[in-house]
């Protein structure tokens, strides 16, 4: 569903990599959840996925297309919701839905359909006709996670989806992206939080300071070692409540 | 230490004019040294022409005026023009910054007394007005001057007039956007009473030439004003009438060694020391105490209706048309800046009527009404041109999106189908704004139903191709970087850029048909019009094949 080959990436002006020779495959109809600390590079990576960001060097496939050779089949498959979900403040939520569905032409029906599900399940459908300016952080994730299933993408893709969400909007998230890989789809997320890649994915990978350390199960991992020998398990400790040193 | 007020005046106005980036990009990093070139040589070169403008019409009036014993013509000329304009900018400034701008949340938790955000956030407004009022009343006052020798007395009269003058519009403007706010803020349609207001105030402004001419008892502005010129002193009771401090202010000046003179300015300096108490009084009880009412949450009361999931079916063109058009016109950042030139252009346009038919008025050689028709229907095609530049819409569209953009940049669209629709949507507001101005405009001047439909014509294929180049421009170097949405219009090079090309086009094309009218080849300016809007069209559709999709990949 996704390749990476060999993919670069150096911001203008820093002196590292942010992102460094990285291969990745994701299996079309799993649940990937791309690990790391901050800063680590998950957000880097996830936007040359979406088409956010050139890569320097290296392949970027979605779905059987290259991004920069054919960046329009690639979109369509995709459903994307960013870190900081900065929506237009002065669009009302649904006036911002309705552009997601016109553009990616869903039909009228079927968006209804789409539309009433999830805001139901959000709590949105009062808010809706509000301008977004007056919604809080929340409520504009849980907007933006509406409009990028509205096309019902055959990659849902989310970069730290939990941060910030009270706990039962964070089970509703996971429900959601369960939800959509029942349906033939696959889902992409990264996290700074093991207990959610735990809970959720088929498979991993763990990105630090910019290189993939290690990718399979979670019980591949857990036993094994990454790839310069020594333990995970103290990468495993950064990325847990019990290290003490994530912050959030 | 300095004192608070000062400190927190220089800050507003270092925001304001975006003088701090300025001086971090040009003075410190030597960076992107040409553009304040530009910036000079555009502004420089409108400098050097309202100063001429200046010049020139107060020698025409003054000779006028001294025809029929009213030589002071032209100080109260000069003094109207600086109070109109003081009142359409004082309005939208007040507006923009008492009422749209983001700080204020900010500046009350500070501990700043009320009436010290007050006379800053005053101060950066009065201190644009003191320098558009230099540009017009210094040529006009130092002509004047000179023209009639005048002696010290005039001197200071002058000096104190130019300091209170801009007081009294600033307090209309303030009172007006207080009305105004009151109406919006009551209503569930805010966007389009925004937009409303301002073109209610063009129709308040057409409706008092009207008044005039009905109470004078004709619409014919010729005959009408050679009433009031034969009347003595019938064009100053006229203008008096409808705006007294300008009145005052220009007797003021004209009479400063007389006792006349004197209360004239006593008049002019005790009304500006009323309206400023007005103004403090406007200030802390309306606009600090609306703040503040403000932040605690505009839906108050108001029930919210029941959303219908309901929605139109559209195609990625229209929606993203109308998406443009809307998020262009609810931030009142944007609109105000870029629809002003709507309103402003043809008010500016009719004001020099009330110097008509005086003996060498420079307006008679210009001579509206009687121009040939194809002279109409070009003028009309460079005003839909220069406007659709001045309007900001294509020339900022993805600098607009700011950190927004993501969401463009991920749907599945080519470039080409995401310029398209921004075009289409800088149009839209581009054909409303100009027919609007353009219509009085027309009915004035008796223009034909045929100049001025082809007129439109040919300015919308005009102002379409240039529009797309704008947009190109924008998508070339788009300024995303900024937290305060005013930045990434005003301070937006790519804005003042197209403004200043495409002013050389027009100044090109008028050249042109200046010379067709000289050499008797009118006939030929549809061609002409034709001709470059293929040029600039072809252009348009190779940067848009061969250059804007890596510009598109890039940003
Ligand atoms: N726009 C940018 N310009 C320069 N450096 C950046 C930019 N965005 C991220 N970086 C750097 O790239 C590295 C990876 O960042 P990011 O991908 O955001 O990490 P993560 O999402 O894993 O927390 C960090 O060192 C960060 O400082
Ligand atoms: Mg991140």
């Amino acid at each position: 569903m996704i390749r990476l080959q060999g993919v670069s990436k150096r911001y203008k002006g820093a002196s590292t990599y942010a992102v460094r020779d990285l291969d990745l495959e994701v299996r079309p109809g799993e649940i990937f959840g791309f690990l790391g600390p901050n800063g680590a590079g998950k957000t880097t990576t996830i936007k040359m996925i979406v088409g956010l960001l050139k890569a320097d060097q290296g392949k970027v496939l979605v779905n059987g297309h290259d991004l920069t050779l054919d960046p329009i089949a690639a979109k369509r498959s995709m459903g994307y919701v960013p870190d900081k979900p900065d929506l237009y403040p002065r669009l009302t939520g649904l006036e911002y839905l309705n552009l997601i569905g016109d553009v990616y032409g869903v039909d009228g029906p079927t968006r209804s359909k789409r539309l009433a599900h999830y805001l139901e399940m959000f709590q949105l459908t009062e808010a809706v006709g509000d301008l977004i300016q007056s919604f809080s952080r929340g409520m504009q994730q849980k907007l933006a996670l509406t409009g990028a299933l509205l096309h019902a993408p055959a990659l849902f893709i989310l970069d730290e989806p939990m941060v910030g969400l009270d706990p039962k909007s964070s089970h509703l998230f996971k429900e959601i992206m369960r939800e959509h890989v029942k349906q033939g789809n696959t889902v992409f997320f990264s996290t700074h939080v093991l207990e959610v890649a735990e809970q959720l994915c088929n498979r991993v990978g763990i990105i630090k300071q910019g290189e993939l350390i290690a990718c399979g199960t979670m019980e591949e991992l857990r036993t094994g070692r990454d790839r310069d020998g020594s333990s995970l398990e103290k990468l495993f400790l950064e990325l847990t409540d019990e290290g003490g040193s994530y912050e959030e | 230490m300095k004192s608070r007020v000062i400190s927190l005046y220089s800050a507003m106005l270092n925001t304001h004019y975006g003088l701090s980036a300025g001086k971090y990009y040009y003075i410190k990093k030597k960076q992107r040294l040409w553009e304040p070139l530009v910036i000079v040589a555009s502004m420089g070169w409108l400098l050097v022409l309202a100063v001429w403008f200046a010049w020139m019409l107060t020698e025409q009036l003054f000779l006028g005026g001294l025809a029929f014993g009213q030589p002071h013509l032209a100080l109260i000329s000069g003094t109207l023009i600086v109070s109109v304009l003081g009142l359409f900018f004082g309005f939208f400034n007040v507006l923009s910054t008492f009422y749209f701008s983001n700080d204020l949340s900010i500046l009350l938790a500070w501990p700043l007394r009320s009436w010290e955000i007050l006379l800053a956030k005053l101060g950066v407004i009065v201190t644009g007005q003191y320098i558009l009022n230099a540009l017009f009343l210094l040529p006009i006052g130092i002509r004047y001057g000179l023209l009639a020798r005048v002696g010290v007395g005039y001197v200071v009269s002058a000096f104190v007039v130019f300091l209170v003058l801009p007081v009294i519009p600033l307090v209309i403007a303030s009172a007006l956007s207080v009305v105004l706010m009151r109406l919006v803020n009551l209503s569930r349609y805010r966007d389009k009473l925004t937009l409303i207001g301002g073109i209610l105030l063009l129709v308040i402004v057409f409706g008092g030439t009207y008044w005039l001419q009905q109470n004078v008892g004709t619409d014919d502005p010729s005959v009408l004003l050679e009433q009031l010129l034969s009347q003595a002193d019938g064009l100053v009771k006229a203008v008096g009438r409808v705006f007294p401090p300008s009145v005052w202010a220009a007797q003021a000046m004209a009479y400063a060694h007389t006792s006349q003179g004197w209360i004239n300015l006593l008049y002019l300096v005790a009304s500006s020391a009323l309206g400023l108490i007005v103004l403090y009084v406007l200030g802390e009880k309306v606009f600090l105490q609306g703040v503040i009412a403000g932040l605690e949450g505009s839906r108050g009361g108001k029930r919210r209706k029941k959303v219908v999931l309901e929605h139109v079916e559209r195609g990625a063109f229209l929606t993203l048309l109308s998406t443009e058009r809307k998020l262009f016109v609810r931030d009142p950042n944007f609109a105000l800046n870029g629809l002003i030139g709507y309103v402003l252009l043809p008010v500016m346009a009719l004001l020099p009527l009330f110097g008509q038919n005086l003996e060498g008025n420079p307006f008679e050689q210009l001579n509206f009404g009687e121009m040939d028709p194809l002279l109409v229907m070009g003028g009309i095609s460079l005003f839909f041109m220069v406007m659709i530049a001045m309007s900001m819409i294509p020339s900022t569209t993805f600098s607009r999106e700011g950190r927004y953009l993501w969401i463009v940049r991920t749907l599945p669209l080519s470039i080409g189908q995401i310029i398209r629709p921004r075009v289409a949507a800088a149009q839209v507001v581009n054909t409303v704004g100009c027919v609007l101005g353009l219509l009085p405009l027309s009915y004035l001047f008796g223009w034909g139903v045929l100049e001025v439909g082809f007129g439109i014509v040919f300015g919308l294929l005009l102002s379409s191709v240039v529009a797309y180049l704008l947009v190109i421009l924008d998508l070339s170097r788009p300024m995303l970087n900024w937290i305060n949405p005013i930045k990434a219009v005003k301070s937006n090079f790519n804005s003042i850029v197209g403004m200043f090309g495409t002013m050389v086009i027009a100044f090109l094309l008028g050249a042109l048909f200046f010379l067709n009218a000289r050499t008797a080849t009118l006939w030929l300016i549809p061609l002409e019009l034709l001709l470059v809007t293929g040029i600039l069209g072809g252009l348009a559709w190779f940067l848009t094949r061969n250059v804007a999709p890596k510009l598109w990949a890039k940003i």
